[in-house]
């Protein structure tokens, strides 16, 4: 058992204690290092300004770099990993040559967000020494400049002299780093700060027994939500329990009748897995949040949270995913499905998504259950899944409306179809009414317009920021028969939005 | 060798990309400090009852919590009429406006002791929006009106008329660094702040009135600001004031930064305006009369909301010569946070409304929206401006076979040579340098505008999901402030002996590159290298009285003060060096003041030019004999004056033209919409730094494009703003950027009047994002004509869907008759 956190600042190594612990890198960096080359501005992830690379080690032995946005994660989600600044960028008087085109292109202008653009451009560079313009643009997705209109900065992007560009691993050899990273591994940490506890476990088996002591500590992953509520106000952290770091859960089984998305995987690691191995769920995770986010958070996370505009849920329900929760094994009469298996100390059951939540952001799960993984059924022969996402901006914004379309096809007729909507209730809703009447009919553009006015009458959208009831049910409406085009033209446009021509 | 007219990057460039650029949350606190901020109105209107802080003072950490009554000066505050409270005394005007001050030794304890503050209010009823405003009758100031010719007559004669309204929304700064000031208390009570503000004297006089000093004993410092874009040339005083007031009170360092979301809360935004129209145009699509209203929503105070409407009314023809015009201008008092300075300053909301009007005018007749914007163009014919028989000046087919009547040749150039009355504004300026005919013409083929027009109508024709739009908008934005003595400028020039020059001005940086730019005039006219000038801090205890860095006049102001001063020094130095140093009676030379040169870091007497010295030792030579070697410049912009009582006058020095093409692509289903290709054609005169200019120019656009698309103000029905931070406010993100986005320089050697034949650019490229708006409408035409009339904006994606899907539009303005003018405003 470790009392203190331990962490590598641009190389620097640092045991973290205390209050400390429970603060956003961000405070820590900016108020107790003086590193104020990381700036805030919305404190919620959703600008760039606070990235910062965060290297962990792999499974084969190096240190893999990846930006995040330090304002909503806690200094202890960097327990064993290496955190580069951009002042850490600049080692022994040698500017790094990310910053000098940002110079040379004119990429800044107030200068504020430009620490931020220059670690998310060092972490695509250090991976693709010479990105094209789209690869660079995918990868500041999660950068917000007001100033320079960005066009400058996508120059600067794509005209890095990656001769001079000198690697994280030549700034920051990483054997020294990756020894003590890998005997500390084992260690259960375990802070307290004023009868709070940060408890990031080594094993599945400490974790659900942190959980069983501790039933309503604050679960976190990627802690990409949790951030937010944190720094706006609208939750206190009390109890931590670290489950994103857990080297057993970050894990994606690609199996023959399922993708098994282990409860630790970032949402970085799943889109890497399916943009071969599950092509129909890619472009939904091209859209989800930014590089930033999808860098620390996951897809069990979005499920946990439950809120009915998370992007990834309408697609679950449609394949009719399964949550697996665990907890430890105790003597009390289990929850409906519970098995033990042979020798372990956990106790497991999978609940049917459908089943999972019960309420808005309420689920089924014990205070003593964790989600360790979710099942994702494969698409059969003459399968055909669907996704969509609307919202005002076209990246790195939430959801007005979401959907799913599952469908099996039998020549041109409809053998069976799943249809889910996110954004119109205070949960994901199927449409069994508009399902029934498509199923066994024969696939056509009057039948859609015919289900998508069906679709209008079985939900009851609200209206908020993100969109008025009407929008809404206009695009319950329309989104139907966007599919059906879709579905004529073998177009997977879904996610991609209304940027290409189609 | 000049380093004006180079792309020599921004000062701070490399600062920035190191992550070394000091912010004011970036400066370390001193020791004692204390972090303030504010906690406010519960209700978007109310009478304060009772304020409880008993329980935030017992928050361990908290020194002082502060109401009005601990105001040592005045409480009323205001940019142009004092009708701001810096803290509610007696009624709250919007919802948070600050009541109380916290201050506290720790974040934490602040954060704490916030929470615990209660404020108690008898609601009154509130206004939000323009038309509850119209109906109650509030307004600020009183209705304004620019007129020419005889509007009524020109409706009433008209072959063709069209009304309508127009809703234009709101827009926040979202300058990344939020509003931030630290005060640090002096000796004999006097004051030094730090703030991130456009407008240094602004704070300076704030800061001396709330504190009851008098203003030389108020030093305001502002290095840079983490953006700005008008929302720190008003409203950086009240952070500043309350970390003022603490400073003073508790006679320790005090620092108010405010969160994103307090930010976007409590301070103003663009105003929001709406207009209505009625217009009469011939068959050809010539427009012969506009009576327009706007009403602006000016939110709870004057603030800057009349001159931000009188910008609007100056560009309400934007590039058009109309010969009977009216505009009527009236701001709208509301419970919102005050609107304030915003890029464009009511330009954007005037250029929208006539765009508007001409795509309206298109649909109407069936003709290319373009067309109809050459022709109306100043300059672009002669005609007699009080005439009304259309037809007189059409001229019959040509035979060039287009059919539009128009020769592509001479009879057209024959037309533009016509009256100065073509070229006179409705407020009586005559339009010097007018290259817009020529610039649009340009842009038109290089954009393939003709072509692209029928390939999108034959892509709309075939699409069954998709449907595209194309637009082309000019803009002729008016430079100098329109209220004549803001337009002036000092600047302090040192040298010292090591050849070295430190120059500070009024001019603060946010990022436009005006330390850049003066830095680049000062080297040029002192014959040094850029290296060797540095600008100091921008500090009103260097430079009185100063304006704000604004209107896009920051560098043509203070640019041309450092440049007087280092004229006047140079002239002194030359006249020492020819006597002292170059006198030379062996060789036959007299003393020739005339004859010295100053170039490449060294001077010589051009008879001579082999015999060089460096800059520094002619400084430190000079020293050395008592010349004195610190100037102070100054400048006053020549003929710059507007009467806003008649509406007539000569507010602007020039116009800083541009045209954009926009191309959009609309998802049928959702409303989702791409801008796909940008072709922007510029006039910046001869550029002062193609480098930096060119950032203006697409970072302005970028950032109109989020104004006229994604960015959506959504209050509650108490007036709060629902959409108070990135994840539900959108500006443009890198994928918004257009996949093609051509920009480019209209060479203009012949603007005489400006500084080194350069045009302002800091505010002229955001209007040219209407062109986006312009091709939504475009676009949406192809499908539901109607529901393109009722197009606001920004064009969301819901908007684009509801106008899409035909929902009937509310409450149309009646088009029956004119509008009758205001009885202030009857003769």
């Amino acid at each position: 058992m470790r009392d203190h956190v331990l962490l590598f600042i641009n190389g620097r190594r640092h045991e973290v204690r205390g209050a400390a612990v429970f603060a956003p890198l961000s405070s820590f960096l900016r108020y107790e290092l003086e590193k104020t080359g990381t700036k805030v501005v919305c404190a919620e992830g959703d600008c760039g300004a606070c990235a910062v690379l965060v290297g962990r080690a792999t499974a084969d032995g190096a240190i893999r770099y990846e930006p995040v946005t330090s304002c909503i994660a806690i200094v202890g989600q960097f327990d064993l990993a290496h955190v580069v600044t951009v002042e850490g960028l600049r080692r022994n008087g040698h500017p790094h040559a990310v910053p000098e085109a940002i110079v040379a292109n004119h990429a800044t202008q107030c200068g504020f967000c430009t620490p931020g653009f220059v670690v998310s451009l060092c972490g695509l560079l250090n991976e693709h020494p010479s990105p094209t313009e789209g690869d660079v643009r995918a990868a500041l997705i999660g950068n917000l400049c007001r100033c320079t209109g960005y066009q400058s900065i996508v120059e600067a992007g794509t005209r890095v002299d990656h001769r001079n560009l000198r690697k994280l691993d030549e700034l920051y050899p990483p054997p020294a780093m990756l020894e003590e990273m890998a005997v500390r591994a084992v260690d259960d940490v375990r802070v307290e700060d004023g009868g709070r506890f940060f408890f990031k476990p080594a094993t599945v088996e400490s974790a659900v027994a942190f959980r069983a002591q501790h039933p309503g500590c604050t679960i976190l992953a990627g802690g990409t939500d949790v951030g937010v509520q944190v720094n706006k106000g609208t939750r206190e952290m009390r109890d931590v329990l670290l489950l994103g770091a857990l080297p057993g859960l970050r894990t994606i089984a690609s199996g023959e009748d399922h993708l098994t998305v282990g409860a630790g995987a970032t949402l970085t690691d799943l889109e890497r897995a399916t943009r071969e191995g599950y092509p129909e769920l890619y472009p939904m995770l091209t859209r989800h949040g930014s590089p930033l986010i999808r860098n620390a958070g996951t897809l069990a996370g979005n499920v946990a949270n439950g809120s009915p505009i998370g992007d990834a849920l309408p697609a679950l329900y449609v394949l009719n995913a399964e949550i697996e929760l665990a907890r430890g094994a105790t003597p009390s009469p289990g929850a409906p499905g519970e098995r033990r298996g042979e020798g372990s100390p956990l106790t497991q059951r999978r609940i049917n998504i459908h089943e999972f939540f019960t309420g808005y952001k309420r689920t089924v799960m014990t205070p003593e259950e964790l989600i360790t993984a979710i099942h994702i059924p494969r698409l059969g022969r003459e399968e055909i899944l669907r996704v969509y996402k609307v919202s005002k901006r076209r990246d790195l914004d939430i959801s007005s409306f979401t959907a799913a379309v599952w469908l099996r096809r039998s020549g041109e007729t409809i053998a069976d179809v799943r249809i889910a909507y996110g954004g119109v209730g205070p949960n994901i809703v199927r449409l069994p009414r508009t399902e029934a009447m498509l199923r066994g009919q024969v696939i056509g553009e009057a039948l859609f317009g015919r289900a998508g006015v069906v679709a209008r009458t079985e939900i009851t959208p609200i209206s908020d920021v993100r969109g008025s009831t009407d929008y809404r049910l206009q695009l319950a409406e329309n989104i139907l028969l966007k599919f059906y085009f879709d579905l004529v033209s073998g177009a997977n446009s879904a996610m991609v939005g209304a940027g290409q021509e189609s | 060798m000049s380093v004006v007219g180079k792309a020599i990057p921004h000062e701070s460039a490399a600062a920035h990309a190191a992550g070394q650029s000091l912010f004011i949350d970036d400066i370390p606190p001193a020791r004692n400090e204390l972090f303030v901020d504010v906690v406010g109105s519960p209700v978007a209107h109310g009478r304060l009852r009772r304020i409880d802080t008993d329980a935030a003072r017992a928050v361990a950490g908290v020194v002082g919590v502060f109401d009005h009554s601990h105001i040592p000066g005045h409480n009323a505050i205001g940019p142009v009429v004092k009708d701001e409270h810096l803290l509610v005394e007696t009624t709250a005007d919007f919802l948070g406006d600050p009541v109380v001050l916290v201050a506290a030794t720790s974040r934490e304890a602040l954060a704490a002791a916030r929470r615990m503050v209660r404020i108690e209010m008898d609601e009154l009823p509130p206004v939000f929006t323009i038309e509850q405003a119209i109906a109650k009758r509030q307004f600020l100031g009183p209705p304004r009106i620019i007129e020419r010719g005889d509007v009524s007559a020109a409706l009433r004669g008209a072959e063709f008329t069209l009304s309508g309204e127009l809703q234009v929304g709101g827009q926040d700064h979202f300058y990344l660094e939020s509003q931030a000031a630290i005060a640090y208390p002096q000796e004999g009570g006097a004051m030094v702040v730090h703030s991130s503000t456009q407008h240094p004297t602004e704070v300076q006089q704030t800061i001396a009135e709330v504190l009851g000093l008098p203003f030389n004993a108020v030093t305001v410092l502002c290095r840079r600001m983490g953006g700005g874009f008008g929302g720190k040339e008003t409203q950086a005083a009240q952070p500043a004031a309350f970390a003022a007031m603490v400073a003073r009170l508790t006679g320790r360092p005090a620092r108010v930064v405010y969160s994103k979301d307090d930010d976007m809360r409590i301070t103003g935004k663009r105003h929001p305006f709406m207009g209505r129209y009625r217009v009469a145009f011939t068959r050809a699509g010539l427009i012969t009369g506009l009576s327009l209203e706007l009403y602006s929503n000016g939110g709870c105070s004057t603030d800057l909301s009349l001159a931000v409407l009188e910008r609007a009314m100056l560009h309400a023809d934007n590039a058009y010569f109309i010969p009977h015009f009216r505009v009527i201008g009236q701001v709208c008092k509301t419970n919102l946070p005050s609107n304030t300075a915003f890029r464009g300053f009511g330009g954007p909301q005037g250029v929208v409304n006539i765009e508007n009007v001409i795509e309206q005018i298109a649909m109407r007749l069936g003709i290319d929206a373009l067309d109809v914007r050459e022709r109306n163009l100043y300059g672009a014919r002669s005609r007699g401006a009080g005439r009304l028989d259309s037809d007189s000046w059409l001229p019959t087919d040509n035979g060039d076979g287009n059919g539009d009547g128009w020769s592509n040749g001479t009879a057209r150039e024959d037309d533009r040579v016509g009256a100065l009355e073509g070229l006179t504004t409705p407020y009586g300026q005559i339009i010097g340098n007018n290259v817009l005919p020529d610039l649009i013409g340009r842009l038109r083929k290089e954009a393939d505008y003709d072509w692209r027009r029928q390939e999108i109508a034959a892509f709309n024709a075939r699409s069954r999901t998709q449907v595209k739009g194309l637009a082309l908008t000019p803009v002729k934005f008016g430079i100098s402030f329109t209220k004549q003595h803001m337009n002036q400028a000092n600047a302090l020039v040192n040298l010292y002996t090591d050849g070295t020059v430190l120059v500070t001005t009024g001019a603060t940086e946010m990022g436009q590159g005006v330390y850049t730019r003066i830095r680049q005039l000062v080297a040029d006219e002192l014959g040094v290298s850029y290296d060797a000038v540095r600008i100091g801090t921008t500090d009103t205890s260097k430079n009185n009285n100063t304006s704000p860095s604004a209107a896009s006049a920051t560098t043509d102001l203070n640019g041309a003060a450092a440049v007087n001063a280092c004229q006047a020094l140079r002239a002194r130095l030359a006249e020492f060096a020819a006597q002292q140093i170059f006198n030379d009676p062996a060789a036959g030379l007299a003393p020739s003041p005339s004859h010295v040169t100053f170039a490449q870091g060294e001077v010589f007497d051009a008879r001579r030019p082999d015999r060089r010295l460096p800059f520094g030792d002619l400084v430190m030579q000079a020293h050395l004999h008592r010349v004195n070697l610190g100037e102070r410049g100054f400048y006053a912009t020549p003929g710059v004056d507007f009467n806003r009582d008649t509406g007539k006058g000569t507010p602007f020095l020039y116009y800083t033209n541009g045209a954009a093409a926009a191309e959009v692509l609309i998802d049928r289903f959702t409303g989702e919409l791409t801008t796909t290709r940008v072709d922007l054609v510029m006039d910046a005169g001869v550029p002062l730094n193609p480098g930096i200019d060119r950032g203006q120019i697409v970072g302005g656009f970028v950032q109109g494009m989020g104004w006229v698309t994604t960015e959506e103000l959504k209050y509650g029905p108490g007036g709060e703003l629902l959409s108070h931070s990135p994840t539900t406010y959108k500006i443009p993100n890198i994928g918004d950027l257009p996949a093609t986005f051509n920009v480019s320089f209209f060479g203009n050697p012949d603007c005489s009047v400006s500084l080194r034949r350069s045009k302002a650019l800091g505010e002229p490229p955001l209007l040219l994002a209407i062109s986006v708006w312009a091709a939504v409408k475009n676009a949406i035409a192809h499908v539901h004509p109607t529901g393109a009339a009722q197009l606001a904006l920004p064009a969301t994606p819901e908007e684009i869907l509801t106008r899409l899907t035909g929902a009937p539009s509310p409450d149309l303005w009646s088009p029956e008759e004119p509008t009758p003018l205001p009885a202030q405003l009857r003769p």
